[in-house]
């Protein structure tokens, strides 16, 4: 079979069994891999009610058809979950050498379920599977992890993704990281602490065969081509921090725990800046032309790789102006497995509660706004879960509920999950984005923000006719995450289904029609909104912070502007009925048989396909 | 931080109008009627100091994003600077503009014709765009404005050349004489209001006076803006605002054309090579609120023209 192993790998820590299962055509079909086959084997395994820290919790580690094809951008696996953040789906992706390498073991997904008695690690070849002892392990960051595992195989071409601290921690916002990048969002590496699960450890030499390798060729060749060219200019020549600057200029860059969009520091904080005082030097994902990554150092010497999400969270969202703190900081993080997004944002929600004297333990321990002794204090005690980082490692929303009403109004998180760095008051389409998507607050599932910057709509007006176009966008956004294709790549796309079709029918052999290819996006979209449903959501759950609904922006050029409570409901209402859904946003029966998912009698399905049982060691 | 570029004024370039491709040069030429006598100013028009440049200059130059094609009609022994345009000299001199249309029409490449005159400074570009669009059925396209017709800010079609030399044989001087002879479509002042409320197309300078005052009203209605670069443009260009100013009824084709001659490095990267749009990896922003990158986008005095990355992915 082209494009895929057809093998699934199921490894059940707490027996210490491992068993092959056969992926049927239909499923890669229907779900490609990455995210889609990441949430077809999450809905079809996970217990409906299951804990997130529960054994039965399963951890998916999917590949995709187009990874390893030597297509540019293309070297990434997902991660998907139950989120012991939000409690729903939690899907994330991670990229580079890892990606290739558990590819190349032969599995194009690895469920993880049970949990260990002791901290282990999973091994993993085309012919080997064991799980190894870690506790010499626990308590290293995943960058010390990943090299005494390559050190113990006396093989650096053993890759690792590992969690920190905060994830043994089950901090509810710990990521799971390989070569310096994170699965970051909704506490995958909580979960995988939770298993007593310090790594995953891979090692393949099984290529994956294309159907039309000259057709590939072909595509690999103009993508490359186009990935070098001006489409892509930002992300080769500064990377993502150079949003810093341009959104505090449009209001757009959120301050102050969303107090504000614009930011007095942000030119110091800007990306021009930044490669101006302190760059290190460029990196990129394995298999990538267009190499986003900038390392920054710190004046102490450390050398951090900065994206706009860390930038903003660590630095405006808690006030900080000075560009050496948030170095630093987003080293903590790194170091300790944290997301820097949650981080920020629940660091931003105790400055604010200090501030305002709801939480007078947090004042008094001079938790406030701009202070860089705060910040870099709050992250080792968040990841380590002591003293007020205790409470700040259940993310702001557990946090705000303990401290009271007032608290929970500041606290920014949609689902559970704190806010990106985009302020959806002045984006409106951005703001139906985050308060639908189905992993919480999430700017990538969608990409809405797009929509706002493109021009083809009023940012600042909230009408119903963005659902169309928000759930065009995720859908968008499913298929390039399924199959995988990085998102800094979408531009160099003309026609994107069209020519994704294609390129997946090279790789495949299977004919796609553009639009059964943007059905894909659709199924995957829904499922993933089936298995929150499983999981108990509920109208409510789709919405925004009380700040945004009842505060107009103070400062920038948008200031003044507000989004209303009716506004959004109506946005929503749009959205539920681009997708076929009903009014509370329900998935209707006929949806489910039209796009042939959520059949609860396939729960069982990956249970009986198993091929062969193999013993792990431990 | 950067430094900010001093401000300096800058000559006008270009703007453009509702077309049907933006962003592209118009397959039509443009004729500028320059042998006139002058005898009213006291010295060559076309010499004209305007916009810290010779009028003609200006005018060829505030004309080029638009035609593919100009061409410069100038008296027999008539010098002119240098200007990137076909100069033709007329061979029996002050024929009047039915003798000016005819040199220009026959050196014209193209088949659509643009006439104006070299002392009508006040060029709209969106208005001439609109007069080249309306040529399609009919072989002129004239103004109608205070009252009369306005043969020399009008288009023909090249092959009404032929008409033109039989009138010359008999002398017969007044372009409107054309008009009865073939499908003349007049443009009323209500279209022409919808692109130059005042009328400022067929002002004229005559005189040392009317020159004055054209200079004068020149200054005034210039658009003083900035330009705000991000990202990539601000590395390459290695300032992060430029202001400019830009000649009345400027467009964001006007700015880009400055910026561009401001800063030659952002030209093939930045600003596309022919200096009238961004290039594909670029998005513009006016003010902050108004996303586009329509050429035609009018400027006032006081806007920010904001250059950033298309992609605001992060
Ligand atoms: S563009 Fe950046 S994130 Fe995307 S694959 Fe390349 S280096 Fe990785």
């Amino acid at each position: 079979m082209y494009g895929f192993h057809r093998r699934l790998l199921w490894v059940e820590l707490s027996s210490g069994t491992a068993s092959w299962h056969e992926l049927t055509e239909a499923r890669l079909r229907a779900f490609l891999g990455g995210i889609g086959l990441g949430t077809s084997l999450l809905y079809d395994c996970a217990p409906p009610a299951v804990d997130p820290f529960a054994p039965a919790n399963p951890l998916i580690l999917a590949s995709a058809p187009l990874v390893d094809t030597g297509v540019t951008t293309t070297a990434k696996f997902a991660v998907v979950t139950t989120s012991p953040l939000t409690g729903f789906i939690a899907d994330s992706l991670s990229s580079s050498l890892f990606a290739l390498a558990l590819k190349r073991t032969g599995c194009d997904a690895v469920i993880i379920t049970g949990a260990a008695a002791t901290p282990v690690y999973l091994f993993l070849t085309e012919d080997r599977v064991e799980l190894r002892e870690a506790a010499h392990l626990w308590g290293k960051s995943a960058q010390e992890t990943a090299a005494a595992i390559q050190q113990e195989w006396a093989n650096a071409e053993v890759r690792v993704a590992a969690i920190g601290q905060a994830g043994e921690n089950r901090v509810r916002f710990a990521t799971l990281s390989n070569e310096g990048r994170h699965a970051g969002r909704g506490g995958i590496g909580a979960v995988m602490g939770a298993k007593n699960l310090k790594a995953v450890a891979v090692s393949g030499q099984r290529r994956v065969q294309v159907a039309d390798p000259d057709g590939v060729e072909a595509f690999a060749t103009v993508l490359r081509r186009k990935s070098l060219g001006p489409l892509t200019a930002k992300y080769r020549e500064i990377g993502t921090v150079a949003n810093v600057a341009v959104f505090n200029r449009l209001g757009v860059l959120p301050t102050h725990n969303f107090q504000q969009s614009t930011c007095e520091a942000a030119e110091a904080l800007s990306g021009e800046h930044l490669l101006t005082t302190r760059f290190s030097r460029v990196h990129g994902c394995a298999s990538c032309t267009i190499r986003c990554e900038r390392l920054f150092r710190a004046l102490t010497g450390e050398e951090q790789r900065l994206e706009y999400e860390t930038l903003f969270a660590l630095g405006p969202l808690c006030g900080i102006a000075d560009p050496e703190v948030v170095v630093r900081a987003a080293h903590l993080c790194d170091r300790y497995g944290l997301d820097t997004i949650s981080t920020g944002g629940t660091i931003a929600w105790a400055m604010e509660c200090a501030e305002k004297g709801i939480w007078p333990a947090a004042r008094t321990q001079g938790i406030r706004f701009g202070s860089a002794e705060a910040l870099l204090s709050l992250i080792p005690a968040i990841a380590t879960r002591t003293g007020l980082g205790a409470l700040l490692a259940e993310g702001s929303r557990r946090a705000a509920a303990q401290l009271g009403d007032e608290a929970q109004r500041w606290a920014m998180h949609v689902k559970g999950m704190e806010l990106p760095g985009y302020e959806p008051r002045s984006l409106k389409t951005l703001a139906l984005g985050l308060a639908v998507s189905a992993r919480g607050a999430c700017h990538n599932r969608s990409g809405a923000y797009e929509v706002d910057f493109s021009g083809q709509v009023d940012r600042l007006r909230a009408e119903p006719g963005r659902g169309a176009l928000v759930a065009a966008a995720e859908d968008f956004a499913a298929v390039l995450d399924s199959l995988i294709v990085c998102k800094f790549l979408r531009k160099c796309f003309d026609n994107f289904f069209e020519q994704a079709a294609d390129l997946l029918g090279a790789v495949t052999g299977w004919s796609y029609s553009a639009e059964e290819l943007r059905r894909v996006g659709e199924r995957i979209n829904t499922l993933k909104k089936l298995y929150n449903i499983r999981r108990g959501w509920q109208p409510h759950d789709d919405w925004l912070p009380p700040r945004l609904l009842s505060e107009p922006l103070p400062t920038g050029v948008a200031q003044g502007t507000r989004l209303t409570a009716t506004e959004l409901r109506g946005m929503i209402q749009g959205y539920y009925t681009a997708r076929g859904w009903d009014a509370q946003g329900f998935v209707p029966e006929q949806k489910r048989q039209e796009l042939g998912i959520g059949n609860e009698e396939s729960l069982s399905g990956v249970a009986n396909i198993w091929h062969t049982r193999v013993s792990v060691g431990g | 931080m950067f430094p900010t570029m001093n401000d300096v004024l800058l000559p006008s370039s270009s703007c453009l109008s509702p077309l049907p491709r933006r962003g592209e040069k118009q397959n039509a030429s443009a004729i500028i009627l320059a042998g006139g006598k002058s005898s009213r100013m006291g010295r060559p028009k076309a010499l004209l100091p305007f916009d810290g440049e010779p009028l003609i200059v200006h005018l060829v130059r505030r004309l080029s994003p638009l035609f593919a094609d100009i061409v410069v009609v100038a008296a027999p022994d008539q010098e002119l600077p240098a200007v990137p345009a076909t100069v033709v000299h007329d061979t029996v001199a002050y024929q009047g503009p039915v003798g000016g249309l005819y040199y220009g029409l026959q050196a014209a490449r193209t088949e659509r014709c643009f006439v104006t005159a070299c002392d009508a400074p006040f060029l709209n570009l969106p208005l001439i765009a609109y007069l080249l669009e309306q040529i399609t059925d009919c072989d002129v396209v004239v103004p109608f404005w205070q009252e009369r017709l306005q043969p020399l800010h009008a288009v023909y079609r090249r092959w009404v050349v032929a008409l033109l030399q039989e009138q010359l044989v008999r002398q017969e001087l007044r372009p409107v004489a054309l008009y009865t002879k073939v499908r003349t479509r007049e443009v009323s002042p209500e279209e022409i209001r919808r692109f130059d409320p005042e009328g400022l197309s067929f002002r004229t300078m005559n005189t040392p006076e009317e020159y004055a005052a054209a200079l004068a009203l020149w200054r005034a209605r210039r658009v003083v803006c900035t330009v705000e670069l991000f990202g990539v443009a601000r590395l390459k260009a290695k300032v992060a605002s430029v202001p400019l100013t830009l000649p009345p009824g400027a467009t964001l084709r006007d700015a880009f054309a400055a910026l561009a001659e401001q800063i030659p490095d952002l030209v093939g990267s930045v600003v596309t090579a022919d200096r009238q749009g961004l290039t594909a990896g670029y998005a513009c922003n006016v003010n902050g609120t108004l996303f586009t990158c329509d050429p035609t986008t009018p400027l006032h005095s006081g806007d920010s023209v904001l250059i950033l990355s298309n992609d605001a992915g992060g």
